[in-house]
């Protein structure tokens, strides 16, 4: 199963129409400028998600995400607009669709033992990092990361 | 004789039984893995279906769960319990294995097996801690208790403030987690099983290769010896032909070799033709049934010649791979013109050429049945080389060789092509005619002795042989072969006694002859015992003083059957059977003693006793011995005895005549006097006689009485005489008989003589008075000569 990135970034408040481009271009290209990369670790287990360092400087930004089981899970990350997410109606799960405008990146769920790296340009925000598998969210799975 | 298969076929056919094995085994095996393969994967299968179908079940237990508790506490009925433990059960089912209940009558108990993935078992023992903590919470919230008390195992953060969202959270974990490992397992088996398939194409596929490489080695050996069965066959020089019903179907090239014919003019009925026409039947007919299973034929090759052919036929018709008959066959040409050459030898004589007795008397047996059909007459002769025994012995056996070759030349020339010559061995001969009546016989007779009279060369000599011949001619064959040869041996020996170079023709008298000849044999015997034998003596002139020098012992036999009999009647006879070396002992014995008694009286003075000396007595050794014996037990001097042997007693070849010469020069050197008998009728050669120790010389009476009319025989006796003379020896002469004879051997010079003119052969008690008075008085004979 490979990883697979679905949305690389959309930053149509913060960013130009330039910077976008560079963005597409850089991300598309998937090589360059590692070495100006922030990286982050993202470890997910049953049932939460530890981010370490858990405050960055904005730019270009590497997740690296493992996965530690025993669970299948994934990974969404989304600017944290207000201090809640929004659930869908069955109170369980968040609104994927209601955040799509924030959400930066998203990452399908993966089995134990999967790594996966994903990179993003990161705004100056708060960002919340969560999987949004059944029960996951509500049971725990939720994590923070502050880029000035 | 069946064709086998050669031993290198047979290694070759186990070899190849052993391939096909394995590549039926390696065949089998694959076969047997894939199937045990195909088995497993579909029992796993089976199994993980089940597996899969309980772990889906978890799903809806933990939602029924939820939904069970909410009714319970409004108060509805209820069992939230029995989801709970069906819960529980099968999530450890699911883990290690065990019976899995049946929910709500909906379905059976199932059995499953314990699950061996190492992520499939981290979330199946995540599931039931979240079913422990779903449960829990469950039972908290149905007895009102606060669910926070419960404490959670599975790492999960619910809300604390809500209980019922909290139930719902557990719940959606534990249903995610069901779910989560639902797909872990099916995903597993999928691998499993498509792992198992590839498995499975590669033992095929693996086992399919395997096996058609061992086929293509088994292919390729079995060309190769094929190929080399096949070069073997044609290098080698045994023919194969193989037949089907329309002929021939192949010709080895040792066929095409040796016929010069090509394969395709072999091929049908084409090697037929070049079989000789009396065998093409029999071969034909064996090469389309199969037998004789050996067959002889011969046949035509490049030259043009005939080649016997031994066949083996072998009959593989019922052979799938030949499906025909098969000769194998060798050329034995030269093995039979071998047999033939030793068939020859057996029945020729190796030195002449000629029939052997062996052949002759089957030519004899068949003739004699012919004759009894057809009523012509039918004549044996034996032939008798005269003194052949003497050539052999004085000119060496080379030398008789050659001379019989020659004689059986000419004696194959003197008959028709028709009649038979043979060699019955030695020095004798036989002829067989047929068809030739008495008169035509005569003439083939006259004709052999005739044919003969041409001298032969040999060693530098020129030789001429006589021949004494026995016929025997019957109108009418009504005898036996063996009476036939023996009446033509009774013939022989007539001509022989008749004087010999001649032939005489067998009647019945002859027989009778023969038995009285017989008879003497036995007589001789009896006589020597019975002392019939006694010594008669003859004096020895010296012709310048006529005074006796010498008496010659002659032996005498009285037989009381037959009375006084010539030594010329009995000597032969006694030499033939070797009785004469018994005689000779006597005479030696005797004449020592006479001479002993004669010197006891005076009577004998410087007279020399003479002993004649057979050569057969010389040959077996010993007769030194018996000489010095006889010297010792009279007390006579040596040099009062005198030895007479004959030219062939000292040049008889090899060790014997060797032996023999030692001994006489032994007596020699003793004192015993030594002279040559019969001088001028042997082949003696003069270096022999130069060199061996002799006092005297005989001439032989036949010259001495030619020497007075025959100017021929005069001659020889005067050479005879001066060769004494050059070799220091005395020369005495030998039966004279008349003063012109005297006169003559004076005028040669010859110093002695002996003969009826001076004195007959004498008993001691005449001779006596001869001694005593030793000057002869002759003439007194002459009137009796």
């Amino acid at each position: 199963m490979t990883p697979l990135v679905r949305h690389v970034s959309f930053l149509r408040a913060a960013a130009g129409a330039a910077a976008v481009a560079s963005l597409l271009a850089g991300c598309g290209s998937n090589q360059p400028h590692a070495s100006a990369r922030t990286q982050v670790t993202v470890r997910e287990k049953d049932f939460r998600i530890l981010v370490a360092p858990a405050r960055i400087a904005a730019g270009r930004v590497q997740l690296v995400v493992r996965n530690a089981g025993p669970a299948d899970h994934e990974l969404i990350v989304v600017r944290a607009h207000r201090a809640d997410l929004p659930l869908r109606t069955d109170g369980l799960t968040v609104n994927e669709d209601a955040l799509e405008p924030a959400t930066v990146a998203t990452l399908e769920p993966a089995g134990p033992g999967a790594v996966r790296r994903v990179n993003v340009t990161l705004a100056p925000g708060s960002y919340e990092l969560f999987c949004n598998m059944a029960g996951h969210f509500m049971g725990g799975m939720r994590a923070f990361l502050v880029v000035t | 004789m069946t064709i086998r298969p050669s031993p290198a076929f047979q290694r070759l056919a186990r070899r190849n039984r052993r391939v096909v094995a394995a590549i039926l085994f390696t065949f089998a095996l694959s076969s047997a893995l894939t199937v045990g393969l195909s088995i497993r994967s579909t029992t796993r299968s089976e199994d993980k279906a089940a597996v899969v179908e309980i772990a889906g079940r978890q799903r809806t237990l933990a939602e029924r769960y939820v939904e069970q508790v909410l009714l319970a506490r409004e108060g509805v009925q209820a069992d939230p319990e029995v989801i709970a433990r069906n819960l529980r059960a099968s999530a450890k089912a699911l883990l290690d294995g065990g019976t899995a209940p049946a929910v709500a009558g909906d379905d059976d108990d199932t059995k499953l097996t314990a699950e061996h993935g190492a992520v499939a078992r981290s979330q199946l023992e995540q599931e039931i801690l979240l079913a422990d903590d779903l449960t829990a919470t469950g039972a908290a919230l149905l007895h009102h208790r606060p669910v926070t008390s419960v404490k959670l195992t599975a790492g999960e953060h619910p809300p604390a403030t809500d209980p019922l969202r909290r139930l719902r959270v557990l719940a959606a974990l534990e249903s995610n987690m069901a779910l989560n490992a639902t797909r872990t397992i099916a995903n597993s088996t999928d691998r499993n099983i498509s792992d198992l398939i590839v498995l499975q194409a590669g033992l095929g596929i693996g086992g399919l290769l395997l096996s058609l490489l061992l086929a293509w080695a088994l292919i390729a050996t079995t060309r190769r010896q094929t190929a080399q069965f096949r070069s073997v066959v044609q290098a080698s020089s045994d023919l194969v032909l193989a037949f089907g019903s329309d002929g021939c179907r192949y010709a080895s090239p040792s066929v095409t070799r040796l016929t010069g014919r090509d394969e395709a003019d072999l091929l049908g009925s084409g090697v037929f033709a070049a079989v000789h026409d009396d065998d093409r039947a029999q071969a034909h007919a064996a090469s389309q049934v199969g037998e004789p299973p050996e067959l002889v034929f011969r046949l035509r090759d490049r030259s043009g010649a005939w080649r016997s052919i031994e066949a083996h036929v072998s009959d593989l018709r019922q052979d799938r791979q030949v499906r025909g008959i098969v000769f194998n066959a060798r050329d034995i040409t030269e093995r039979l013109e071998l047999e033939a050459q030793l068939t020859r030898q057996a029945f020729h004589d190796s030195l002449t050429g000629l029939p052997n007795r062996a052949l002759f008397r089957d030519r004899l047996d068949h003739a004699l049945t012919r004759s009894l059909r057809s009523v012509e007459p039918l004549t044996v002769m034996l032939i008798d080389l005269d003194g052949f025994k003497q050539v052999n012995d004085s000119l060496g056996h080379d030398a008789g060789d050659q001379l019989l070759q020659e004689v059986a030349r000419r004696f194959s020339s003197s008959v028709r092509a028709s009649d038979t010559v043979a060699r019955f061995g030695g020095d004798e001969f036989a002829v067989l005619l047929e068809g030739a009546d008495e008169r035509q016989t005569i003439v083939t007779a006259d004709r052999l002795l005739e044919n003969l009279r041409e001298p032969i060369g040999v060693a530098g000599r020129e030789l001429v042989l006589t021949a004494s011949i026995g016929v025997v001619t019957r109108a009418s064959a009504s005898d036996t072969g063996e009476t036939l040869i023996r009446d033509a041996d009774i013939a022989m020996y007539a001509a022989k006694e008749a004087g010999r170079a001649r032939h005489e023709v067998f009647h019945d008298e002859m027989a009778r002859e023969l038995g009285e000849l017989l008879g003497i044999e036995h007589e001789l015997r009896v006589g020597l015992e019975r002392g019939e034998f006694s010594l008669h003596y003859q004096p020895m002139v010296d012709l310048g003083s006529d005074r006796v020098i010498g008496v010659e012992a002659l032996l005498r036999w009285s037989s009381p059957t037959r009375g006084d009999v010539p030594p010329a009647r009995f000597i032969p006879v006694a030499e033939s059977t070797g009785l004469i070396v018994e005689l000779g002992a006597f005479v030696l014995r005797e004449g020592c003693r006479q001479a002993a008694l004669w010197r006891a009286d005076g009577a004998l003075g410087e007279v020399v006793t003479w002993i004649n000396v057979s050569p057969r007595q010389l040959v077996p050794g010993g007769f030194g011995a018996l000489v010095q014996e006889a010297l010792a037990e009279t007390g006579i001097p040596p040099s009062a005895l005198g030895l007479e042997i004959t030219e062939s007693a000292i040049v008889e070849p090899g060790s014997a005549g060797e032996q023999a010469r030692r001994e006489l020069e032994e007596l020699h050197a003793l004192g015993v006097r030594i002279a040559i008998d019969d001088f001028g009728t042997g082949f003696s050669s003069l270096g022999q006689l130069r060199h061996f120790p002799i006092d005297m010389i005989k001439v032989d009476r036949s010259f001495v009485q030619g020497s007075e009319r025959d100017a021929k025989d005069a001659t020889i006796t005067s050479n005879l005489i001066s060769l004494a003379h050059a070799l220091n020896v005395v020369a005495v002469a030998e039966g004279i008989e008349s003063n012109g004879q005297l006169d003559s051997l004076r005028q040669f010079g010859c110093d002695g003589a002996q003969g009826f003119l001076f004195s007959r052969p004498a008993p001691a008690a005449e001779i006596y008075k001869v001694l005593l008075d030793p000057v002869v008085e002759r003439g007194s004979a002459e009137a009796v000569a």
